[in-house]
């Protein structure tokens, strides 16, 4: 059976209006659901109950003031000669201090006993340890540092030989760094639209409309892209009607993906380019 | 007379008397009637030889039933059959996290379903069942192994293998290998190690345990920087491994080292993860490695299937095996010894400097997750991911579910003993499609890309009716011409292709079986 393979037409000219003005992607750190790492509801990375926040201050007072020294402050080892207590065998094993409890009371190898520890102390000391091992367990919470370390004169530069054709800093990218944090813009500028890796090729809400012509039986129609596959083509007409497509002979099938000049500089970007080009954008408040 | 009449009715017996049993010989012939493992055969092809559906006729394949999943009172929705069912003997044998089923393969009808009780663990997947004669085994999220009646479901015993409060949860499907229950283990949230392990099939019992990562002083102790690094390096055993009975070699994919994606607290190669290894099923002793990403910083696993081709290279007949890797470099190997024939991409990357000696792809440590951000091809979830590929003999190409893609790194724990991840990833862009491999010289016969940006990876099934059949982005079941690639025929189901799909023959009608969404779908032709 023949297939589109209808030539993409570049335009990239009406990509000026909405390549920015999009909702963002969805956050780092998630997977497609192709990969099942996705899913609705609760967090799916924590499987174990969340500590009672102000269980976690508390024991962080006293994990600090007593067990900071050789543990760490961040409980990670980092101290003099402790343990990392996040990915200690013990302290995830352990339920509201039935593990870690009876090593603070009688000490263990180098470590001194803390026989005064009240029960209560211990599960707010447990309670905080928790809490450590599931920040570090909760990649999708992980901070992002500072992103925005480019050249802004630089990226100034390069946007003017490669973006400025069909983007303006006056016009469709005025005020772009308030609309999104630098890390998504940083995202928007390899390629905005929100239908990357993580997300489905469909239409979505956060993703911006091709416009494909179809030319069948002699008529031609054209519309916003609704829906197409390797048999299939759908769109909406101006006129707000829907209509779908068989794809076949005689049927000839034309999509403008108004993303397709951002698709085309990926493979050119350099990490230095990016950041450069997000610095000049971060000062455009 | 008499003595001709027993002859013929003493197997016919045997057969009913064990009608719901695994034939062993199953497990060493292509799969026809059967689909006896997870990869259809222990070579990892999937590969059906059936030609009742082929190219010429598969437009007029029909609808045969819809199996649609229901967990039962209080479990989530969300859930997908990624696991590729077993047919035996008429009946289909999967699982998904904390269930398992049987479903009649000529009608649809549940047979019976089995819920486990679960204490934790991630929920993403469960590839299924292993099978030894009447007896089915599968893994849970929390890491127990259970043993269940393949008749009526019911549990004969469970044991665990991997505690769930270390955040180890399980993925695989058990392979059996004469009396060796073969499991592994996954797990990447808090930098636990990876082990395999052979499991007696009467009762659980440990028959031997390979570590992923060496313990002090063994082999390969010298790709860490100490003894802290490589007991938190990870290298999980998500998938089931492939075999070969003649060399008798296990053949598995290694997971990706801990942390994920700060590697600067694993100075070094980082084995066995991110390696093809070749075990002896018996001992658990390893013959050879093949490292698919030294020192990976970007969740790139090697557990995509290591798939066994007995080709022929420069004229000469050879044992070969070929993976399509997620790091995007397609390898084929010496299986008698793990020497690289070919290291070559299958689709755009960015990350490697090219190969070393062996063989092997060499990082290039400017495209490591920075706390600014690396922009990366392919993205995190790799050129391709766990759904299976397929190998045709017919015409010698290795189709593989490909996305082209782009994920943004950024390292996000720069201490010097970083944890857990260690950074994060946004996938920024992907192009999906199916790419045809020549296994000789990897490479790229055809490549069809599916219409439109996104979309994920699909399991593949290749057949002798000159078909393979995937998933498209749109949630499409599409069967291409493997010659040529061009789609012929489609089916719209209710969600997008989660497993690999399966083909088997019964009653003289030859079956094709997928998994989509929550439901299972087969075809047949119409009569």
């Amino acid at each position: 059976m023949p297939l589109r393979k209808g030539p993409f037409v570049f335009i990239v000219a009406s990509a000026a209006l909405i390549a920015f003005a999009q909702t963002p992607p969805p956050p780092p750190g998630q997977r497609p659901a192709q990969q099942g790492r996705g899913g609705g509801g609760r967090n799916f990375l924590i499987s174990r109950d969340v500590p009672d926040p102000a269980a976690v201050e508390r024991g962080q007072r006293l994990f600090v003031a007593n067990c900071g020294f050789c543990h760490g402050s961040n409980a990670n080892g980092g101290g003099e000669g402790g343990p990392d207590l996040i990915r200690s065998a013990l302290a995830l094993d352990d339920e509201k201090g039935n593990k870690i409890g009876p090593v603070i009371h009688n000490g263990r190898g180098k470590m001194p006993p803390f026989p005064q520890m009240t029960q209560a102390q211990i599960e707010d000391i447990a309670a905080f340890l928790r809490a450590k091992q599931q920040a570090a367990i909760n990649r999708n919470a992980y901070t992002i540092q500072n992103v925005n370390t480019g050249n802004a004169a630089e990226g100034k530069v390069y946007f003017e030989a490669h973006c400025a054709n069909c983007h303006s800093p006056a016009g469709d990218l005025a005020g772009i760094a308030g609309k999104f944090t630098p890390e998504i813009l940083l995202n928007r500028i390899v390629y905005p639209g929100g239908r990357g890796g993580r997300g489905r090729g469909g239409a979505s809400a956060s993703r911006v409309h091709s416009t494909v012509t179809v030319t069948a039986n002699g008529h031609s129609y054209s519309g916003t892209l609704e829906y197409e596959d390797d048999f299939h083509v759908s769109l909406q007409a101006p006129t707000g009607e829907y209509l779908t497509f068989t794809r076949g002979p005689g049927v000839r099938v034309e999509v403008e993906d108004p993303l397709a000049g951002h698709e085309k500089l990926i493979p050119t970007y350099t990490d230095a380019e990016l950041h450069n080009v997000l610095a000049y954008l971060e000062t455009l408040k | 007379m008499n003595i001709a009449r027993l002859i013929l009715t003493l197997p016919l017996a045997a057969a009913l008397l064990s009608a719901q049993g695994l034939d062993p010989a199953k497990l060493l012939q292509p799969p026809t009637d059967t689909w006896p493992t997870y990869n259809g055969d222990y070579t990892g092809r999937r590969f059906s030889p059936l030609t009742q559906i082929n190219k010429d006729n598969v437009k007029q394949m029909t609808l045969a039933w819809v199996w649609r999943m229901n967990l039962g009172p209080g479990a989530g929705g969300g859930t997908s059959v990624k696991a590729t069912p077993l047919e035996v003997n008429g009946i289909l044998y999967f699982a998904v996290p904390d269930h398992a089923f049987a479903v009649d393969a000529r009608t649809g009808r549940e047979l019976w379903h089995y819920k486990w009780e679960t204490h934790g663990g991630i929920h993403i997947g469960d590839r299924g069942f292993g099978m030894y004669r009447d007896w089915l085994y599968f893994e849970t999220p929390d890491n127990y192994l259970i043993c269940l009646n393949a008749k009526d479901g019911t549990e004969r015993w469970h044991v665990e293998i991997a505690d769930v409060k270390q955040e180890y949860f399980s993925t695989p499907a058990p392979v059996v290998i004469r009396n060796h229950i073969i499991v592994g283990t996954g797990g990447d949230s808090l930098d636990v190690p990876g082990f395999l392990e052979s499991r007696d099939p009467e009762t659980g019992a440990l028959q031997w345990r390979w570590n992923t990562t060496p313990r002090k002083g063994e082999p390969g102790a010298e790709t860490w920087p100490n003894e802290d690094a490589m007991s938190h390096g990870g290298g999980m055993t998500w998938m089931p491994g492939t075999y070969d009975p003649d060399l008798n070699l296990y053949y598995l994919g290694t997971g990706n080292p801990n942390p994920v994606m700060a590697g600067q607290g694993r100075e070094g190669a980082d084995l066995w993860t991110c390696s093809i290894v070749a075990l002896n099923p018996d001992t658990g002793k390893m013959a050879w490695y093949f490292q698919s990403s030294p020192h990976d910083t970007h969740d790139w696993d090697a557990v995509q299937t290591p798939v066994l081709i007995d080709g022929t290279i420069d004229g000469k007949p050879r044992k070969l095996l070929a993976q399509a890797s997620r790091n995007g470099y397609f390898f084929v190997l010496d299986r008698t010894n793990g020497k690289a024939i070919v290291s070559k991409p299958y689709g755009p990357i960015n990350w490697s400097k090219g190969v070393d000696a062996k063989g092997q792809p060499i990082g290039d440590p400017a495209k490591y997750p920075h706390t600014d951000g690396t922009l990366v091809m392919p993205a995190s979830g790799g050129t391709t991911n766990w759904p299976p590929p397929s190998f045709s003999p017919q015409t010698g190409l290795f189709y593989v579910s490909t996305s082209d893609s782009y994920s943004m790194f950024f390292l996000t724990d720069t201490d010097k003993k970083p944890e857990g991840y260690g950074g994060r990833d946004a996938g920024v862009f992907s192009r999906a499609g199916l790419t045809a491999i020549d296994y000789q010289n990897g490479n790229i016969r055809w490549k069809h890309n599916f219409p439109g940006v996104g979309g994920g990876v699909y399991g593949v099934l290749s057949t002798a009716g000159g078909l393979v059949f995937t998933g498209d982005p749109m949630d499409n079941f599409i069967a291409l011409d493997a010659k040529t690639g061009d789609p012929i025929w489609h089916s719209h189901l209710t969600g997008s292709v989660a497993n690999g799909p399966e083909s088997f023959e019964l009653d003289g009608e030859q079956y094709i079986v997928v998994g989509a969404g929550d439901s299972l779908y087969a075809f047949k032709m119409a009569k």
